[in-house]
């Protein structure tokens, strides 16, 4: 079987004109989710640097639930720009070799780059929010640093065919309308793409959205389903924790070094916070939290308000036994030591005895079973 | 423009280096072997099964050709191959989530209601466009009658 040649694919909307509109679609979808990403990398390991402000307390829940929805939205984008500009694939490069194949070559690489690096990137993302890794290398580090490669090789595609983009960005005075075999003219491409982009972004959003929960077909989470009506990421059976007896004991370590018991915790001055649990996998949801203020322990045991916190959890896990509370959240009014959700004691799978709730921030670091706090500075 | 193409080029080739960097720090020498083996995986999948596949059925629509509604038969096609595919990792691990929270879905029945909705708004589009034509047909033609009348 012989490979088809360019001109073997007949339909006029494989065209510069139909690549540069669905292209600019996909590249706002493709920056979306890099900036979003990137938030949530600085969120979960800050260089110094990087201020992260405690309000608007359901920012986090935003950001990351677009990143997810640019991402998922994105598939059907890179779909069609990749028909688009499909005939291009079997373009013969110039032969004998010039100045001219050579940049051919060379753009080419830059395109395969950018395809391989975004397909697998959208690939992992998605089959990371079902909490799946059927691959061979580790996810987190592999879908940062791809995000760069994307970026880089978008920017690459970007100055390569800046002329043809500038040519084809406005909609020529004549639009050829229906001159596609099958009927599909420009702009009924343009409405078919854009309702594939919708229609998944529909059937998926509702893990983000509760409202949208019931047609939210296309996510791995559906709102409201859990202990306390709350979906969890880890239990405690994942995380090695069993119940907390009598014996357990909650110890604050600042200028003086204070422990209680539950009860005791409990007979403290409780404050509720309206807070979602927002995960990295782009679902969230609201719920009501009661507790202590960290800022009222850190004033009992002599901190100031705006202290380092270390967070420490019975958890045996590495990666998850402790987390850092910076300066500002530990002083925000909102960040708990929680003790009850949604009008009930904490569930064990939420982190019983007592968990830490805060504005803006990812679930991974709104550390559960926590018995320790160690004002850091 | 040169300029401006220039230091597009050069910013790009740094940030693909940077990420490159990356990877070349954080994975070990077994996952930096097989990632190359994925990307190009990835690649594979797109050009030469999901397009292919797009364009053929395209072709083969165009071949039958079911007239001018052609459009509204591969839009909707098109609607039911988009999910589907987002579908697969959900139906593949039905009832293999971390905990009971994850994947609580029975994404089977609830793939084949959404395929139902969309096929089903992809007939009535059909219907609709159908007798819109075939009313601008018939009152092209009586407009025709009357002016051979006069």
């Amino acid at each position: 079987m012989r490979a088809p040649t360019e001109k073997a694919f007949s339909s006029p909307l494989h065209h510069p004109r139909v690549a540069t509109a669905i292209g600019r679609c996909l590249g706002v979808a493709v920056v979306v989710c890099f900036l979003t990403g990137l938030f949530s990398h600085f969120q979960q390991s800050a260089p110094d640097w990087v201020y992260i402000p405690s309000r608007p307390a359901s920012l986090y829940r935003v950001t990351q639930g677009l990143h997810v929805l640019s991402g998922i939205v994105a598939v059907p984008l890179l779909l069609a720009k990749l028909w688009t500009v499909y005939p291009k694939l079997f373009a013969k490069p110039p032969w004998p070799p010039s100045r001219k194949a050579l940049s051919m070559v060379v753009e080419r690489l830059s395109i395969l780059v950018l395809v391989a690096a975004l397909a697998l990137e959208l690939f992992i993302g998605f089959v990371n929010t079902l909490q799946w890794y059927p691959w061979p290398f580790p996810f987190r580090q592999t879908h940062y640093a791809l995000a760069w490669i994307i970026v880089g090789a978008l920017l690459v595609h970007l100055a390569v065919k800046l002329p043809l983009i500038t040519t084809h960005w406005r909609k020529p005075a004549i639009e050829r309308e229906t001159a596609d075999g099958t009927g599909l003219s420009r702009r009924g491409l343009f409405r078919t793409v854009a309702g594939a982009g919708a229609l998944v972004g529909i059937a998926s959003v509702g893990q983000s959205v509760p409202v949208l929960g019931p047609v939210a077909v296309l996510a791995p989470r559906k709102p409201g389903i859990g202990p306390q009506g709350l979906p969890v990421n880890r239990t405690a059976r994942d995380a090695g924790v069993t119940t907390a007896g009598a014996d357990w004991r909650f110890t604050i370590k600042g200028p003086e070094q204070l422990t209680y018991t539950l009860d005791e915790l409990r007979d403290l001055p409780q404050s509720r916070s309206e807070l979602p649990i927002a995960c990295v996998e782009g679902w969230s949801q609201g719920a009501r939290w009661e507790g202590i203020r960290i800022r009222d322990l850190l004033a009992l045991c002599g901190a100031p308000a705006d202290s380092r916190i270390r967070v420490v959890s019975m958890e045996k896990d590495g990666f998850y036994a402790t987390s850092e509370l910076p300066p500002q959240f530990a002083a925000d009014p909102l960040t708990l030591l929680a003790l009850r959700l949604n009008g009930g004691g904490l569930d064990l799978d939420h982190g019983f005895p007592a968990r830490i709730i805060a504005p803006n921030r990812p679930g991974v670091l709104q550390t559960k079973w926590v018995h320790r706090l160690e004002v850091v500075s | 423009m040169t300029k401006a193409r220039t230091t597009l080029a050069i910013c790009g080739v740094a940030l693909g280096l940077w990420g490159l960097w990356l990877l070349l720090q954080t994975l070990s020498t077994d996952a930096l072997i097989r990632l190359p083996l994925w990307l190009g995986g990835a690649v594979l999948a797109d050009d030469f099964v999901l397009i292919p596949l797009t364009i053929g059925v395209g072709w083969i629509l165009t071949r039958w050709s079911i007239g001018r509604t052609v459009a509204t038969v591969r839009t909707t096609l098109l609607y039911v191959g988009i999910t589907t595919l987002i579908a697969i990792p959900l139906l593949l691990r039905q009832g293999k989530g971390a905990n009971p929270t994850v994947l609580s879905r029975d994404y089977l029945r609830d793939w084949l209601l959404l395929e139902a909705t969309i096929v089903l708004a992809g007939v009535l589009a059909l219907v609709v466009r159908r007798r819109r034509l075939r009313r601008a047909d018939g009152s092209a033609g009586s407009r025709l009658r009357r002016a051979r009348r006069s």
